[in-house]
This record gives structure tokens, sequence and C-alpha cells, in this order.
């Protein structure tokens, strides 16, 4: 009778030892992904400095945020790793909150990195959320509901308004406006790699003289979320 | 058998959690919409909940609270005033909706605007014309507070305020604003009886009015033109507003009909101060556009008589105990500590 109860008392004990190691040893594991913006092939610098563009107009940005979420490893087009929980805001502002400690178990081999640029539409109607998805964070419409996927804002010669502005907020969860963009990366060495989105192309395609203003939901802003999902590479 | 051991535990631990946080669904109602999993009720949190929507805290100069504008002896409507100093691109142009049965409600605003109960308070907290504030600076001001260190600490075991718990609480709140023992309810549940006269306005109500005001809640919670003249000024186009549909413009959520005696002025627009200003909207002043309800091409044939029987009928709608809840008011107890 003793017997019967020992044994999985001790049973338990290893599983739980196992496993509070694997916690402790699991930390060192995760595979850490930086996430940049260039500009011109370099950082890109917010606020201060003015860039070039366009045949000399010019341009200056003071906010790019994004979000990406549903991080998933792929391995000869299969699934072989979802990441729980999935949601990181990128913020340029804050440059620690941009890199992902992705924690796969030991010896995952993968071949591709495919994320979200957004918010899935179930998350945009589950009610007040935490940690990054806080309403705080400032990528949440007050007058309409829904996540703000993507958010540039700045200024620019091109821009035919009193401050020269623009604000491209874009976003919007149900059809036809369904904004979140799916993004597939093959990556030739997946123990260091970095993401790296190139605001330089982003900028070149765009209309500033007659479009310096998205703010809800739109065709443009699903034009403008395409083009942005075009502009991540593996570095 | 350890693994199966923890699951049953585990199972009467959640059941045990489940009892305790129990929706009071009233005798024959649907189940509500709201997900209450995702934000379970608590004594602790309502009452933060019901702290915030009587703190003007919540607005930029600390003068504007949610009761402002959704005072309980109206239902939670702005009594008297056409329209509420509205919000976002409505400024000054819709009127407050009575707030109550909020957990049966598939979407908010006149125009369906907002997805999901938690996220309603972010539209007044942020507007300029409203609160003025935005939930970033509402969230800076309640940390500096040691009352709310106190009640986001037995609410939520955090004493730090966050957006997403400041929203989860004023909306547990707002779960709680439940009406259902007017007489109407009492007669359904053969407590009490109709008068002729009310019996008759109900016959009527279920022929003309239910198809879109229906039983239990008095809402389908769908949108609806029902045949308004459109303000040339404001032209406000409703439901279209939100999807940029054509076939949705001028419809708006069907309002509840519970209380309707103290929910005055009526519309989304508040035009109607009188029943029977309503009632001759429905007979006499229903305006035909292409989105028009089917159910009102003809308008709806009432003598005056049957008129005022309904109103007879929609004053059984009335909760005085709803109206007068101790629950719902002003929370002294709390206010008063500090
Ligand atoms: C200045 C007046 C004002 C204040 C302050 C105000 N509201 Fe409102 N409320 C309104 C108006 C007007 C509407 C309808 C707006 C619309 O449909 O566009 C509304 C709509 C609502 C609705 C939707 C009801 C339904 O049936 O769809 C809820 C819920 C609500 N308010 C809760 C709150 C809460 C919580 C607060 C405090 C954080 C608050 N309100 C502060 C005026 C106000
Ligand atoms: C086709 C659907 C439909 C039918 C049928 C209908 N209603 Fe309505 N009712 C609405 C809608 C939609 C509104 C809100 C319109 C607005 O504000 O633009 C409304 C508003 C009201 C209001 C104002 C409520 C408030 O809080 O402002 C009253 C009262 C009312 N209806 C009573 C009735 C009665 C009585 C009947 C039957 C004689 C009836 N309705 C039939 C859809 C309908």
């Amino acid at each position: 009778m003793k017997n019967t109860l020992k044994l999985p008392f001790i049973l338990s004990l290893i599983v739980f030892l196992f496993n509070g190691f694997n916690n402790i040893y699991g930390q060192s594991d995760c595979l850490n992904i930086q996430i940049n913006a260039s500009f011109k092939d370099k950082p890109l610098m917010l606020n201060d400095t003015v860039y070039a563009f366009k045949n000399n107009h010019k341009i200056r940005f003071e906010t790019l945020k994004f979000y990406l979420s549903s991080v998933t490893l792929i391995e000869r087009a299969l699934p072989v790793w979802k990441e729980e929980e999935s949601f990181h805001l990128i913020d340029f502002e804050e440059r620690d909150s941009n890199a992902l400690c992705l924690e796969i178990p030991d010896g995952l081999t993968f071949d591709a990195i495919q994320f979200n640029l957004g918010i899935d539409s179930l998350t945009n109607v589950s009610g007040a959320l935490g940690g990054d998805l806080d309403p705080t964070k400032g990528m949440y419409w007050t007058w309409q509901n829904g996540y703000i996927n993507f958010k540039l804002e700045g200024t620019s010669n091109l821009c035919n308004n009193p401050k020269n502005e623009f604000q491209f907020h874009l976003g919007g969860y149900t059809a036809p406006w369904s904004n979140v963009q799916q993004i597939k990366l093959n990556v030739a060495n997946t123990s260091a790699f970095n993401i790296s989105f190139n605001l330089l192309q982003f900028v070149n395609e765009l209309d500033l003289e007659n479009l310096n203003h998205i703010m809800s939901p739109s065709d443009s802003a699903v034009d403008y979320a395409k083009l942005a999902a075009k502009c991540f590479s593996i570095k | 058998m350890i693994k199966y051991f923890l699951v049953v535990i585990c199972l009467v631990f959640t059941q045990l959690i489940e009892q305790n946080n129990s929706y009071n669904t009233p005798k024959n109602w649907p189940a509500p919409f709201y997900n209450f999993k995702k934000n379970k009720l608590s004594k602790e949190k309502i009452l933060l909940g019901r702290v915030l929507f009587y703190d003007p805290i919540l607005s930029k100069d600390s003068t504007i609270s949610c009761n402002s504008c959704h005072s309980p002896f109206s239902a939670f409507t702005h009594v008297d005033h056409a329209v509420s100093h509205g919000i976002h691109d409505s400024i000054g142009t819709r009127n407050a909706p009575a707030l109550m049965n909020l957990a049966w409600h598939k979407s908010f605003m006149w125009d369906g605007a907002i997805n999901n109960l938690d996220m309603q308070s972010l539209a007044p907290i942020s507007h300029p014309a409203e609160m003025g504030s935005n939930i970033n600076d509402v969230v800076m001001k309640l940390n500096r507070s040691k009352l709310y260190k106190k009640l986001y600490h037995n609410a939520f075991n955090d004493s730090i305020a966050t957006g997403e718990h400041t929203l989860k609480a004023i909306a547990q709140f707002m779960l709680t604003i439940v009406s259902c023992n007017s007489r109407y309810d009492k007669v359904m549940n053969n407590e009490n009886k109709f008068t002729p006269q009310e019996e008759n306005g109900y016959q009527i109500f279920k022929k003309n009015c239910s198809s879109c005001h229906t039983e239990p809640l008095f809402t389908n919670g769908e949108f609806a033109n029902n045949g308004l003249a459109s303000d040339a000024l404001l032209n406000d186009k409703g439901r279209a507003r939100i999807t940029q549909k054509k076939e949705d413009a001028y419809k708006f959520k069907v309002p509840t009909l519970r209380n309707i005696e103290f929910s005055y002025p009526y519309m989304h627009d508040g035009r109607f101060k009188k029943l029977n200003e309503v009632l001759n909207h429905y007979t006499n002043g229903i305006k035909k556009s292409e989105t028009l309800d089917a159910k009102l091409q003809n308008g709806i044939v009432l003598t005056s008589n049957e008129k005022v029987d309904v109103i007879a009928f929609l004053l059984t709608l009335s909760d005085k105990q709803f109206l007068f809840d101790k629950k719902f008011a002003y929370p002294k107890e709390v206010i008063h500590l500090q």
C-alpha cells in the first residue's frame, strides 16, 4: 500500500526536477532575433535626422511601430515550432523591445520563419488584453475598435498640409479591409540571423503628395500593409 | 495515476471557481454574449469598476465621469439631453443610450463601432469633447492614488493600474447593470398580471414591434433603419460609417425598450421627448428610403386608443428596483474612505 503511494511521488519529483532544470537551461537556448529598421542600409534614426529621398525631397521620421505576431518556424514548408502568446510590439523609440527571444527546443532545425505583420481578427475582438497588447501602448483605436498594426509618422516637404506631416495608422480586422499580413522569409544560417525592415523601400512607393494620412481601415490601408510586408528581409 | 489525480483536483478547483463567479442569467433569458472566461467576475473587480465609473479622475480636468452622461436614475442615460456631448466624429450628434443588460449585446454604440464591452471606455476617455484624456494619462493618475493602489490590489492582486485591468474592471461593473425586475418580468413569471389595457398593448406590440424589439431583451441586437428622416445637417449615416456599405446607410442599433419611461429623449439623436411622439412616428412619420426596413414599408397602422394601450404596456417595462439599486449607486462607502 505504502509503496504504491511512494512510487508516483518519486516519479512526480523526478518530473518536477527535470522540468525545473529544463526551465533554467531553456533560457540560454532562446533563439535571439533582432528586428532592425534601415534607411539606405543604415540603422534608422528617428526625430532629428532628415533624409533625402526621391530626387532630393526630404523626409524625417518620428514614429515607427508595428506588431509582429504568430511567429512560426518552418521546415520544408511545414511548421515545426509555434510561439505561444506570440505578440510583439516593435517600437523604434524603445530599443530593447526590438528583439525576439524564441524559446525553441535544442537541436530544432528549420529553413524559414513566418510571422504576421499585425494582429489577427480573433485577438481584435477579445476585449482588453495586457502586455504588448495593452491599450496604453498607443496601438489601439479608440473611436472604433481594433489594433493599429503598423504606425509610421513623420514629416516631408512632399506633404501638402500645414505641418507637412504624414501619419499612417494601418489596421482593420474585418472584410474587406482585413489588414494583417503573413510574411515568410527563408533563413540560411539558422543560428544567427536578424530581420530587417527596409523603410526606404517602403517610402519610395508612397504617394505623399496625394495621400499622407491613413487613420482608419480602408483599401489604401490594405495596400500599404501589403507594401510594408514586402519590405522585410533576413539580414 | 498521479496525473489523473491532478487532473481531477484541477477540475474540481475550476468548477469551484466557476461557481463562485457565475453570472445570474434571469429565468428564460438567452445565454449572455459576453465571454466571462476572459474576464472572470469578482466582487472586488466589480467594486473597482464602480468606483472608476463614478470617478471624474477619468477625464482630463477631473470634472466628468461616466455617470455625468449615464446616470442610474435615468437608466444610465443622459437625462433630458437630446445629444450628450457626443463621441468621436459624432461630436454633439448622438444621444447617450441607456445602459443595461450589456452582457447580451454583440456590439456597442448606435453604429456598433465598439466590438467588446471592455473597449467601450476608451472612446469617451479619449475624446476631446468628452473626457478629453487618454488611457495612458488615466493610468498614470490612478497609479498616483493610494485608494486605487488598494482597490487594484484587492481586485487583481497587483496594485499597479494597467490599461487592461482598468478597462476590465469598468466592464465588470457595467456587466452587473442588469434590469430584469419590471412588472413585465413579474407577469412573465406569473407573479403579477397585466391590466386589460396593458394586455391589449402587449398583443399589439408583439404583432408590430417585437420583430426588432425582441423579448426578453427588447432588442434583437441588429441594425435597422426605422424610417427617421435624416437630419440634413448632421447626416449621420449610422452603421454605414463603420461598414462603408451603402446597404447599411441610416441603420442604427435597435435599442432596448426596458425602462423606456425614464430614458427619454428617444432615438439616436434624441429627437423625440415623449413616447406618443415615437408612436406617431411609427404610424405617420415613416420616411421612405432605400434602406428602410421591409417591415415598416407601409408604416404601422394603429388607432389612437391602440397607441395609448401600447404605451401602457411599455410602462410595464419600468424596473424601479433597478433604478434605485444601491449596487449601482455612487460608491460613497469607498470614496468616503479617501
Ligand atoms: C459626455 C457624455 C458621455 C460620457 C462622459 C460617457 N459616455 Fe458613454 N455614451 C455617450 C454617448 C453619446 C454614447 C453613444 C455614442 C454613439 O453611439 O456614437 C455612449 C455610449 C456608451 C455605451 C454603449 C451602449 C450601447 O448600448 O451601445 C456604453 C457601454 C457607454 N457609453 C459606457 C460609458 C462609460 C463606461 C463611460 C466612462 C468611462 C462613458 N460611457 C462616458 C455619452 C457619454
Ligand atoms: C424594423 C425594426 C423596428 C420595428 C418594427 C420597430 N422599431 Fe422601434 N426602433 C428601431 C430602431 C432601429 C430604433 C433606433 C432608431 C434610431 O435611433 O435611429 C428604434 C427606436 C425605438 C424607440 C426609442 C428608444 C430609445 O431608447 O431611444 C422606441 C420607444 C421604439 N423604437 C418603439 C417601438 C415600438 C412601440 C414599435 C412598434 C409600434 C417599434 N419600435 C417598432 C427599430 C424598430
